[in-house]
């Protein structure tokens, strides 16, 4: 799994495709596939219950489990629902794009996605571990440690080269024009929270990339481990 | 020629300024989330966050200037 990638790679589509695809949908589509499984591979506590997946990784990318979420037929499907529900070509492609792109990020990792559900096979490149079996902590240590974390990295640095993206200008010129979203929630929301809300991702992508490399490296002490797969230190999930 | 095209794609003092904002709001950001790591975890709470430090804050100062 990626852990900034997904909050990042919308604005790099956005700096290409320009008014050709609407913001909000690319972001959701970017967010789709782990929307309804993060919480349940990782476990949450709601009184004295405590609920987690028995295998997280069969749960989160496997069949029988959640795993279509990350393939094509998925993302397609639900963006066609969308084009129809919405009557918006533009909100149905722009979800597609961005959930195949998360769909295609994830198989950099040991487990890798069932791109071509329902295929079962699973497409992986494997340069970084699957942790999330370990618990959030330690995923968030070995995801850091890896070459997950130097991806997210040439995501952000792209980020900043296409800064002008997130400018007000790019904003008023491109984004607002592209998608009556905007217009629609600019009735009662300033331009000024709007262009914040906007930039919501870009900054909560790149903070969070910085404070889990602090948290891991300059607190924690966690080695770094950028060969292939790695971190080795860290048992790693495999389909 | 190539001045003047590296200036056209470098970014202006007002951009600048919105950038050293968001950086500030950036590092009290990574300060609470080195110290609370759930507050990392919640895509929500970091949206809450930049609109408050990025759009209320700085609206608010400007109204009592």
């Amino acid at each position: 799994m990626s852990w900034a990638a997904h909050d990042l790679e919308p604005y790099a589509f956005q700096k290409h495709l320009n008014l050709k695809v609407a913001f909000v949908p690319l972001l959701i589509g970017s967010y789709a596939p782990d929307m309804m499984t993060k919480w349940f591979v990782y476990g949450i506590h709601i009184g004295p219950w405590d609920l987690r997946a028995t295998d997280p990784a069969q749960f989160h990318r496997g069949w029988p489990g959640f795993g279509f979420t990350h393939s094509f037929i998925y993302g397609t499907a639900i963006g066609l629902i969308i084009w129809k529900v919405f009557d918006s070509k533009l909100w149905g492609v722009s979800f597609i794009i961005g959930q195949f792109a998360h769909a295609i990020t994830d198989t950099g990792d040991t487990v890798g996605t069932m791109l071509l559900f329902p295929w079962t096979y699973h497409f992986r490149i494997g340069a970084w571990a699957y942790a999330g079996q370990t618990g959030r902590t330690t995923d968030a240590a070995a995801y850091f440690s890896g070459l997950g974390c130097m991806w997210d990295l040439v995501w952000i640095v792209y980020g900043f080269y296409a800064w002008r993206v997130v400018t007000g200008a790019y904003f008023d010129g491109v984004i607002y024009r592209a998608d009556a979203f905007w217009p629609w929630l600019n009735r009662w929301v300033p331009r000024g929270a709007l262009l914040a809300l906007y930039r919501a991702a870009f900054f909560y992508g790149t903070s969070r990339w910085i404070a889990w490399t602090v948290w891991a490296h300059v607190i924690h002490h966690y080695p770094y481990d950028l060969s292939w797969g790695g971190p080795h230190w860290v048992h790693a999930a495999h389909p | 020629m190539r001045l003047r095209s590296l200036r056209k794609w470098l970014p202006s003092r007002p951009d600048l300024r919105v950038f050293v904002g968001y950086c500030l709001a950036a590092a009290i950001y990574i300060a609470i989330g080195v110290t609370v790591t759930d507050f990392l975890y919640s895509f929500w709470v970091g949206v809450a966050y930049v609109v408050v430090a990025a759009w209320a804050v700085p609206m608010l100062v400007r109204r009592l200037e």
